[in-house]
């Protein structure tokens, strides 16, 4: 089982392969940086799309551009259509966004025809982040893409959160359903979808993980809070995933953990037929490492 | 005492002090022999509210004791439901029959803002008790008659009336069945729905004394078997007390249907109010009258 993402990084090394990852718009230091330094600790070969005189601009002195697999493509658009379109055809394992607006870069994405989604599928955001306070990582949904999650995204969120987790070894992960409280009222309506999908799990309609909520997240993480409370929980505490109710709060608690809580994170955005790297610039060095190496764990076939 | 058959009500009524029924223009046959009839078994005293001439004729008809009876003239029905409530309020009386006035008018006597038995934001339902010979405890079913199609909030209501009638007849930490379609939580059905949503909320103490369960099918909620054969292995599968119906045609027929083909008995009576008031329906057994008079004791 994986309970660090330095034991993330060092899985994706000794795995002893190379993912091939599609990077489009590689024209900025934070995206060649990370992709740099997991491709000499021998995980990644990269394929850097765009302007390729910037590219090489930008690559530190010691390393030979025409040891690089970099294609010259400068309209920015053209570059992110052409980076989906490798990923497609299984010329690559991984699509990176590089310097590009996220607009643009998802819209490549998210084209009917030349895109990476299924029909029908849902595309949501989980990331494991290592909190120094808690004694494993923990996975949270949606930090980044869904807004206002509807029961049905709730469900390819926990879907897609579970299956990762399961990729770090934890056979039937703990989800968490957060709220403020752990009462169900109408006035709050996620509680009203999280009863649902307490249900459909205990029916065996959400498999492979343990479902409960509301729950606060001290009720969700700390087994303390739970006996001061007096409330019996099948996750006792012990959660692997929190599931937010919307983006809000998803967003603020990933970000108050990393500014004030001295936490790393891997993120990766779900449901798409391959893995799909899409990091904000203000994440750490260190984070962006680790979203490199949570792509190559995730496009690794079962 | 756990009360496993309606008629053990008649021996845990006899060991207590009489509750005092008042029947809102009880003038009819049904009405004042169904009464006479508890007031015989010692179970209740009986006021009856209502033209004096007729009781009298009624009761000398049948040969009645009328001085069995404590008799409050009142001509017209409206007016006669409407100081049964009067004595009610007054303290006068323990709970309320309907006599021969329709159901319209005694609701609009209870439900009546000012001087009627409800409180600000109280929701009046109908709870059946009923006894079957192919089950091994009494039912406990609710709404069957007043609540055409009752929302989550209804719904909750519903069900602590469902708890609070068990633990009347002596039934501790009863196990109430949510009833739908399928055991599937399926979120365009709100029988499913609701039932996932209040199950959890039984789970998390804000519905107490209770093990709550749904959605399950019928099927599942009276048979363990069935239950355990589509996975689900729940206390209440098969051993349920109570049924929570989603909708007044579901537990209509259900309660019909165990009356006419199954040979049981029921008794019924509407909470919400201040105190429980009887609606029986003249094509209700006598047995089924009298259960239900009993009940509403035990409840007032």
């Amino acid at each position: 089982m994986i309970t660090k993402l330095t034991e993330l990084a060092e899985k994706a090394i000794s795995s002893g392969k190379k993912t091939r990852i599609a990077v489009a718009v590689a024209e900025d230091n934070n995206t060649i940086n990370a992709i740099l330094r997991a491709t000499n600790n021998g995980f990644v070969s990269p394929i850097l799309i765009g302007n390729k005189d910037k590219i090489s601009a930008l690559l530190p002195s010691e390393i030979n551009p025409d040891k690089l697999q970099i294609m010259n493509i400068t309209d920015p658009a053209m570059a992110v259509k052409e980076a989906v379109r490798m990923v497609r055809d299984n010329e690559a394992d991984v699509l990176m966004k590089g310097l590009v607006g996220t607009e643009t870069f998802l819209k490549a994405v998210l084209d009917k025809e030349k895109g990476l989604l299924p029909p029908k599928a849902i595309m949501s955001y989980t990331c494991a982040l290592e909190i120094p306070k808690y004694n494993k990582l923990l996975f949270v949904s949606d930090t980044a893409v869904l807004i206002n999650p509807d029961l049905n995204q709730k469900i390819a969120m926990i879907n897609y959160s579970v299956a990762m987790a399961r990729k770090f070894g934890i056979e039937k992960p703990k989800v968490a359903l957060i709220s403020a409280t752990e009462k169900v009222s109408p006035s709050m309506p996620e509680t009203l979808d999280y009863s649902l999908l307490c249900k459909m799990a205990e029916r065996g309609q959400i498999r492979n993980c343990l479902v409960d909520g509301p729950l606060d997240i001290f009720l969700a993480c700390d087994p303390n809070s739970l006996a001061v409370k007096g409330i019996q929980s099948s996750l006792e505490g012990d959660s692997d995933i929190l599931i937010f109710p919307n983006l809000d709060s998803a967003n603020s608690f990933y970000k108050g953990l990393m500014l004030f809580g001295g936490g790393e994170l891997a993120g990766l955005i779900c449901g798409t037929t391959k893995p799909v790297i899409v990091m904000s610039r203000s994440e750490s060095e260190n984070s962006k490492y680790y979203c490199i190496a949570l792509s190559c764990l995730m496009a690794e076939e079962k | 005492m756990q009360i496993s058959k309606l008629d053990q009500m008649f021996d845990v009524l006899a060991t207590r002090p009489k509750k005092r029924l008042v029947a809102a223009w009880g003038v009819d046959s049904h009405t004042i022999l169904a009464a006479y009839m508890a007031v015989e078994k010692e179970l209740i005293e009986a006021t009856l509210v209502g033209d004096e001439k007729m009781i009298l004729s009624v009761c000398k008809e049948h040969n009645l004791n009328c001085s069995r009876f404590n008799i409050v003239h009142c001509p017209g029905d409206t007016k006669s439901a409407a100081l049964a409530v009067e004595m009610i309020n007054q303290g006068k009386g323990d709970f309320l029959m309907k006599g021969l006035i329709s159901t319209d008018r005694y609701m609009k006597a209870i439900l009546n803002k000012e001087c009627g038995l409800m409180d600000p934001g109280a929701i009046l339902s109908h709870v059946t008790v009923t006894e079957s010979k192919h089950y091994h405890k009494l039912l406990i079913v609710g709404d069957v008659a007043i609540i055409p199609l009752p929302d989550l909030n209804q719904k909750i209501a519903i069900t602590n009336y469902l708890i609070k009638t068990a633990n009347i007849l002596g039934i501790k930490n009863p196990k109430v069945g949510l009833l739908s379609a399928s055991e599937q939580t399926l979120p365009k059905i709100t029988s499913s729905a609701d039932a996932a949503i209040i199950a959890k909320m039984a789970q998390r103490g804000q519905i107490k004394g209770a093990i709550v369960e749904g959605p399950l099918g019928l099927d599942m909620i009276l048979d363990r078997e069935s239950a355990l054969i589509k996975g689900v292995d729940s206390p209440v599968c098969g051993d349920a007390d109570c049924i929570l119906f989603p909708n007044i045609e579901a537990g209509n027929t259900f309660y019909k249907t165990i009356i006419k083909l199954a040979k049981s008995e029921l008794g019924a009576i509407v909470m919400g109010a201040r105190v429980p008031c009887v609606l029986t329906s003249r094509g209700d057994s006598e047995c089924s009258k009298l259960y239900s008079i009993a009940l509403a004791a035990m409840l007032a």
